[in-house]
């Protein structure tokens, strides 16, 4: 596993659930209302400590996109994706940024998202101008 | 750099054309105008043309060439051969006017000396009242050590002085008939109770002053060959190697033979990954820390083996860091946010503990008094102790709060830490002055060199830049090639006159880049898992050792089967030019 090299963040910090590890700030945050097959997800326009994995194809609901899951540095579980590319214009704005699943971080306050099962589960993305 | 035309300019420089002084003949009368010699030179006889220049670029005067070695000869003391060579070759190293006046002076008969002196050629006026002056000096003082001192006091009035030069020396010298003290300041050297001695060094003297066609220098052809030798090692683009190598039958080239390639040594002695080792600054011993929570000192044997000598428990968490003292009589150990102890190398035992409560330390540093210490803390905050525990300052420092690199450099001076994500900062506690390192991405760990001159800084996008911080900071080089996405991977700077930087990887392998050119000399796989850190041998270029995430350490050294082939010996007497070229 080796001593992970973690960055330490300032402000209002979403965290890592499982290892506090820091992932992200509020004010980087872009929208709150992509959603997940866990339920809510963030779009966060730079995200830390987290190492980026294989390209794939990914059918969403706005669209073909190119993702890659992000994993946290500091214990290795999953906490969100990144996109890669956009095969629709008018979903290029998502390029090169990141999403959070809420249920996998813990808030500024601590605090903590559970699944709530609803008409959203079955699909992920989501936001739209 | 200079072929043989390359002396020194001597104090006066004769105006007369840069020919050698001719052939000597033995009993020719050194009363000929120069200008003769000029005619001569000018239209060389056909038989003669061809002989006067030697060496396969046309640039090697022979006469000068003999004389050279002809003097080399004497100085390592063969007479015989000496004079057998000036015999044989019909080139003599000395006009028989300089023979005369080197006998005469070395036999203390200064009055004649003085009127060889007018028959050497090729003095000025200048030199000739310089080496005027050192002779009668020296006759003054002889004339004081046996106590003839009215005949020191006439000569000083009537010889010395009208020569018209070095008025403060002639005072110096009225000085020392009155005052003994004086006299045996500054003439003791003179006055030796041994005046051959004394003879001698002012022959040498004379030496300096006379053009070097008169007198031949000192160890010129030493000299001569010492330059060569520079150029070779200068030109040496992967030179790792002792001078004690440095030979005169061929050309000396290192090629990348000299880089560890070759794992010499697997060390098992962890259970667990091992994050950090450092070779103490003897290299004599190598002390390494592991997330087992504990820190191992190894001994460095004169063969280059390496065997467990202690395993210091006591950390309660992984320990993330260890620093030898400067005396390494001493070590650090700094647990990840916890505490750090010192431990007495030598014994093992540990001999404080140094805490904060409440927090926890993530970093440590000795000052080069090695009477105090630094410490990075959970809090941001950079502490100084002293040894006994006792904080003696404390104030905000650091960005991060879980692992943040300090250094001190050997003058005391400069305090070196991470103060924001993408800078670190040089810091003058005393002048309250402030130098900042200032990179577009997020460094990870730095290293400082042994001198203090170079900082090698580790970024998160896996470049290692190297940075010059003698004066304002300056970004000098880039390295790349190795691999990190998610750990702390170190690296260090190492081998001869710290040419080369090498550097752990993700990916299991030890990479080294040559410092200046930047270039990736070696990519070394052995470790199963992530290598964390590297340690370069300060006193032996030939060993490297890196820790793994496997637990084990590797020893690096040269390639055995490389070494062999060099010692079969191929030949290049310097025709064919041997070196890699640098390709920047």
């Amino acid at each position: 596993m080796g001593l992970p090299f973690l960055i330490h963040l300032e402000g209002k910090i979403y965290s890592c659930k499982h290892c506090q590890t820091h992932l992200g700030i509020s004010d980087d945050i872009m929208s709150r209302s992509f959603h997940c097959r866990h339920g809510k997800a963030y779009l966060f326009s730079k995200i830390v400590n987290v190492t980026v994995g294989l390209k794939e194809e990914r059918m969403m609901m706005t669209g073909l996109h190119t993702v890659s899951d992000i994993f946290c540095v500091g214990c290795g579980s999953i906490v969100g994706w990144k996109y890669e590319a956009a095969h629709e214009k008018s979903q290029k704005y998502k390029e090169g940024k990141f999403i959070l699943e809420r249920f996998k971080v813990s808030g500024p306050d601590g605090s903590h998202y559970w699944v709530s099962h609803d008409p959203h589960v079955g699909g992920s993305d989501a936001d739209d101008a | 750099m200079g072929g043989v035309d390359d002396n020194e300019p001597p104090l006066k420089r004769v105006r007369v054309p840069t020919v050698e002084s001719g052939r000597l003949l033995k009993n020719s009368s050194f009363s000929e105008p120069v200008t003769s010699l000029v005619g001569l030179m000018a239209r060389p006889l056909a038989s003669e043309g061809k002989e006067d220049i030697i060496g396969s670029k046309g640039v090697i005067k022979k006469v000068e060439f003999v004389r050279i070695i002809t003097k080399a000869l004497y100085s390592l003391g063969y007479e015989r051969s000496g004079a057998a060579l000036e015999d044989e070759s019909g080139i003599y190293l000395h006009s028989s006017a300089v023979n005369l006046f080197r006998k005469q002076v070395l036999d203390g008969y200064w009055d004649e000396s003085l009127v060889t002196l007018r028959k050497i050629d090729h003095l000025d006026e200048n030199i000739l009242k310089s080496a005027s002056f050192l002779i009668l000096e020296q006759k003054f003082f002889e004339l004081l050590g046996k106590n003839r001192i009215i005949d020191a006091v006439k000569m000083l009035r009537s010889e010395i002085t009208p020569l018209g030069i070095k008025r403060k020396r002639v005072h110096e010298l009225s000085g020392c008939i009155v005052s003994s003290s004086k006299l045996a300041l500054l003439g003791s050297a003179n006055m030796s109770t041994e005046s051959a001695n004394s003879r001698m060094k002012l022959l040498e003297e004379l030496q300096k002053l006379f053009p070097p066609t008169v007198m031949i220098p000192e160890r010129r052809l030493e000299h001569l060959v010492e330059q060569a030798l520079n150029v070779q090692r200068d030109a040496c683009y992967f030179h790792n190697s002792l001078d004690s190598t440095l030979s005169l039958y061929t050309d000396h080239q290192c090629g990348t033979g000299q880089i560890p390639s070759q794992t010499t040594q697997v060390l098992h002695g962890h259970h667990d990954e091992i994050w950090f080792l450092q070779f103490s600054n003897n290299g004599k011993y190598l002390a390494s820390s592991s997330s087992d929570r504990s820190v191992i000192i190894w001994e460095v044997h004169e063969d280059g083996r390496v065997s467990l000598k202690h395993t210091l428990t006591g950390h309660e968490k992984p320990v993330i860091m260890v620093a030898w003292s400067p005396d390494d009589c001493q070590l650090l150990s700094c647990g990840m946010e916890e505490v750090v102890r010192r431990w007495d190398a030598i014994s093992g035992e540990c001999l404080h503990v140094y805490e904060k409560s409440g927090l926890g330390l993530i970093s440590c540093a000795w000052f080069p008094d090695g009477k105090q210490l630094l410490c990075g803390v959970t809090d941001q905050n950079i502490s100084l102790w002293d040894l006994d525990g006792k904080e003696l300052e404390s104030w905000k420092g650091l960005r991060a709060t879980r692992t943040s690199d300090i250094a001190v450099t050997k003058d005391g001076k400069w305090i070196i830490s991470l103060c924001r994500e993408t800078a670190i900062s040089l810091l003058d506690r005393e002048a309250k002055r402030e130098k900042l390192i200032e990179e577009e991405q997020t460094i990870t760990t730095f290293s400082l060199s042994k001198h203090d001159k170079f900082l090698l800084v580790n970024l998160i996008n896996q470049e290692i830049h190297l940075w010059s911080i003698v004066d304002e900071p300056m970004l000098i080089t880039k390295y790349k090639g190795h691999k990190r996405s998610r750990l702390v991977i170190r690296s260090c700077f190492g081998g001869f006159e710290q040419a080369f930087v090498a550097s752990g990887s993700e990916d299991s392998q030890v990479y080294i880049w040559h410092r200046d050119g930047g270039d990736l000399v070696r990519a070394l796989p052995g470790h199963a898992g992530a290598v964390n850190c590297v340690s370069w041998n300060p006193t032996n270029h030939h060993m490297l050792a890196s820790a793994s995430d496997d637990h084990t350490i590797r020893v690096w050294g040269l390639n055995r089967v490389n070494l062999k082939r060099k010692d079969s010996g191929y030949y290049c007497n310097g025709v064919v030019h041997q070196c890699n070229g640098n390709s920047k």
